[in-house]
């Protein structure tokens, strides 16, 4: 019985220990990612910023409306940013705590089953989400931006357009990142007397001009687990941009044109001629399909490179230097914007408010102003879509991004990010098959049938 | 006795054995590398495989320096002073073969600054020769010391929740601003909430008493259905058990609905409580099982004695039914510490091991080193508690959940 006695006495001890953590543990419960900014002096709530605005900003007033929230009210916020992202959208609310005295309390999952647990239980009272997917599916429990005080005239109309759904704009675009751009290394470029070419034509040349001199043009690589293929997608749309226009790709994405258009025929086969073909990129079909993003940016920029040339959203910047910190950008490492595509493709993050208290009201208020927008562009995470933001960038890259951005003809958001999943899932399929060697308008039929499906009303 | 019985034995168990020993390696071999590859430097992660650290590092690019740059700088690169090519200085300008090229291309005092021999004219091939010298030239630079090829900073960078470009350690002794800022660089950190020292004391914490209670609870249930008599006991017993198959899944939303109005969302008692009541089902059924295993007479000379039931639970159910117990709290453990979906859901500030290991992936896949060093961190503890109780494993199966 002696034996008994000890598992006993270990178990208890066990269970108070715990319960004495949890206990402990509790209190400390509402601050995951960031400390509790508490109620620091509430009676300066009216314009604090103010009194700390930099010296360069002058030009703007900044002032934080806080739209009645009081200090110590409590904002639960949902994203997928995490990292080195999440230090950069806590730098870009830190002004509005500051001012407001409003606890923000975060969490970041990218899990769209997370999202749809949360939204149908605990919907948090502000999202950001990389698409517009919420907006259709949880309508009604969303507000319209517009009557929370937010600006639309800080946006242009086809960003008002892709956050509008029955009349009601509920989501607002807040980061942008361009992918009609193609990464290069301007030394290497220097080394075989390349120059950036200007018309897609030269860029055919270009092309032509590196496999002949016996190097590689091309870095492709579509391996990313489930989303295998996105970044033929990417390109492709670009191809797209350049043959057909904006237009013809919005008439992809609401299903007016059928995804196995002579257009789309064009494209794949353009793409197809480099994609496949071990002189143009590196390891032809196979290194296509089974090299990951990742490494497909990295091939560009190893020593000696593998390749020439990738074509990769804006992101990838940040990924060279993080492998490789040696490399500068501007002599190592640089991009220029597709040639000859009438629009620029990107992607964005949109934010959606589920409740309308005068905390959120704030918050939507603070991120769609012109503060908001100079505050998010010299804190650097991405582009901001909002009108305001022209000019305020301070690092380099972001500048030529922003311009590159603002000379785009037009814009198109990214078809995979855009149209429904089972379409896009399908859309990957023929890609892949396309690459692989299957007849092209054979590769498209299934694709454009997953479309007429998702699309049919 | 068949004079080459024993040999027959050994060769008819040659598939079995194969069979074995390919199972062990299957899981083995990638066990190895996850383990090989916490312990190697963040660089070297990125740039090679786990399995050249049983090869010897070579020092390529000693014969293409001696052919161009030996002659005017050196065999050690020192020989000009203004232009020393074993200084880190020199080296950070040139990252890559191709900037290097560059510069040679310009004139040193009006003549080619490598005429003989010459560089060869294809600007490939030249690249290809400049980066096995550069390679040499980082050699000359780091004095010829080999670097390190093990190190402990992945799993320092992991029990704090480390996210930036350099480590932890590193940070902390530059004193860079970004890492001072989320850090104390002391002990403190081990309980930073983006770090697995958190998140294990957060696992513990939801596994110790999730495994417990439902256990308890289905000891005290099991005895009741096995040896009290009340009405309706085979039917309640029916139904209990017939809620095994409930999908944890399709409880989620209602669950999380009910939780927010009690105001137990990211509560640890709201974990438990889920944890407990799908816990239950089949402890209940397992050590009903068993317990209806023992002997009747055994309980009926108790009660006869004179002891109730409260005696008879305590002083010999429990007892005796210790290695039903034992196999139930492995199972119900191990499930508890490889949750995701729950934690992720029901517990999202405090993370717990699995949650925060997806935290610490950078958002594009990265991050390999670190996510190496928190596997291993994740499943030490698992891995103790499943050697420790090992034998009560199989013993309390065969004993529970075979019998109907």
């Amino acid at each position: 019985m002696k034996n008994k006695n000890k598992i006993w006495l270990i178990i208890s001890v066990l269970v108070i220990f715990a319960m004495t953590l949890a206990a402990c543990g509790a209190p400390a419960t509402p601050a995951p990612t960031q400390a509790p900014v508490t109620t620091e002096a509430p009676a300066e709530t009216q314009a604090p910023v103010a009194t700390e605005a930099p010296a360069e900003t002058q030009a703007l007033a900044p002032v934080i409306d806080c739209m009645g929230a009081a200090a110590g009210d409590q904002l639960n916020v949902m994203y997928q940013w995490s990292g080195a992202e999440e230090e950069k959208i806590n730098a870009i609310f830190k002004p509005f705590i500051d001012a407001c005295g409003v606890q923000i309390v975060a969490e970041s999952t990218r899990d769209a089953a997370v999202l749809d647990t949360k939204a149908k239980s605990t919907p948090p009272d502000v999202l950001f989400w990389p698409t517009t997917a919420p907006m259709t599916l949880y309508t009604a429990q969303l507000k319209d931006l517009g009557s929370l005080g937010a600006d639309a005239g800080s946006y242009a109309s086809f960003w008002q357009a892709l956050g509008t759904t029955g009349g009601q704009w509920l989501a607002a675009p807040v980061k942008a990142d361009i992918k009609s751009i193609i990464w290069y290394s301007p030394v290497q470029f220097e080394t075989f007397g390349y120059s950036v070419p200007a018309t897609f034509d030269e860029l055919d040349s270009l092309v032509d001009r590196m496999a002949a001199d016996g190097n590689i043009p091309w870095s492709m690589g579509f391996g990313s687990d489930a989303a295998t293929g996105w970044t033929g997608s990417d390109f492709i749309q670009d191809l797209l941009l350049t043959q057909q226009g904006p237009d013809y790709v919005m008439g992809l994405i609401d299903g007016s044109i059928p995804y196995d258009d002579a257009g789309v025929v064009e494209a794949y086969q353009t793409y197809v001629k480099w994609a496949a073909d071990p002189k143009y990129t590196v390891g032809g079909a196979e290194g296509t399909v089974n090299t990951p993003f990742l490494d497909a940016i990295y091939k560009v920029f190893s020593d000696p490179p593998e390749a020439m040339m990738v074509k990769q959203s804006g992101f990838a910047g940040g990924e060279i230097v993080k492998q490789y910190p040696s490399l500068q950008y501007g002599t190592d490492f640089d991009f220029f914007a597709f040639p000859g595509a009438k629009g620029m493709q990107g992607g964005a993050d949109y934010m959606m408010a589920f409740s309308d208290t005068p905390a959120v009201k704030a918050l939507v208020t603070y991120l769609t102003s012109a503060y908001g927008a100079q505050v998010w562009a010299e804190t650097g995470f991405d582009l901001s879509p909002n009108k305001n933001a022209v000019g305020k960038y301070t690092d380099a890259q972001l500048s030529k991004k922003a311009e590159a951005l603002a000379n785009a003809s037009g814009f198109t958001p990214d078809l995979g990010d855009t149209i429904p999943a089972p379409f896009g899932e399908a859309e990957w399929k023929a890609i892949i098959a396309a690459v692989q060697g299957e007849d092209i308008p054979k590769a498209l039929a299934a694709a454009a049938a997953a479309q007429a499906e998702a699309l049919k009303q | 006795m068949k004079p080459f019985s024993s040999l027959n034995r050994i060769f008819s168990n040659i598939p079995i054995h194969a069979a074995l020993i390919l199972l062990c390696l299957l899981w083995i071999v990638p066990t190895l590398g996850l383990f090989v590859t916490s312990f190697r430097p963040r660089e070297d992660v990125r740039t090679s495989g786990w399995w050249t650290v049983f090869q010897p590092r070579q020092v390529v690019g000693e014969t293409e320096y001696d052919t161009y740059c030996a002659s005017c700088h050196g065999a050690d690169g020192k020989e000009i002073s203004a232009a020393d090519l074993s200084s880190p200085e020199l080296l950070v300008d040139y990252p890559r073969s191709n900037r290097l090229l560059t510069a040679l291309r310009k004139d040193i005092d009006g003549k080619p600054h490598l005429s003989d021999p010459a560089l060869p004219s294809n600007p490939n091939k030249a690249l290809d020769t400049l980066s096995k010298i550069l390679d040499y030239m980082r050699s000359l630079s780091s004095g010829g010391t080999a670097k390190e090829r093990f190190t402990l900073r992945n799993y320092a960078d992991a029990l704090v929740g480390y996210k930036g470009t350099q480590d932890y350690l590193t940070d902390c002794q530059q004193g860079v601003a970004s890492a001072l800022a989320k850090f104390q660089c002391n002990s403190s950190d081990l309980l930073n909430p983006e770090g697995m020292g958190r998140a294990l004391l957060n696992t513990i914490m939801v596994a110790v008493p999730a495994t417990i209670l439902p256990i308890l609870l289905a000891a005290f249930a099991a005895y009741a259905f096995t040896w009290m008599d009340f009405k309706g006991r085979q039917l309640l017993f029916i139904i209990l058990v017939g809620l095994q198959i409930v999908p944890l899944q399709m409880t989620l939303v209602p669950i999380a609905r009910l939780y927010a109005q009690l105001g137990m969302q990211s509560t640890f008692y709201g974990i438990w409580l889920f944890h407990t009541a799908f816990g239950l089902p089949y402890a209940i059924f397992l050590m009903s099982n068993f317990l209806r295993g023992l002997p009747r007479e055994l309980f009926e000379s108790a009660y006869i004695d004179g002891a109730n039931h409260w005696i008879s639970f305590w002083n010999m159910a429990l007892p005796l039914a210790l290695p039903a117990i034992a196999a139930l709290g492995i199972f119900q453990f191990l499930w508890l510490w490889n949750d995701f979906l729950v934690a992720k859901i029901f517990l999202t500030t405090q993370p717990v091991l699995t949650v925060q290991i997806t935290n610490l992936i950078d958002p594009r896949g990265g991050n390999w080193h670190i996510l190496t060093g928190a596997a291993f961190l994740s499943f030490i503890i698992p891995m103790l508690v499943f050697f420790a109780f090992q034998r009560y494993f199989v013993r309390g199966l065969t004993a529970g959940a075979v019998k109907g």
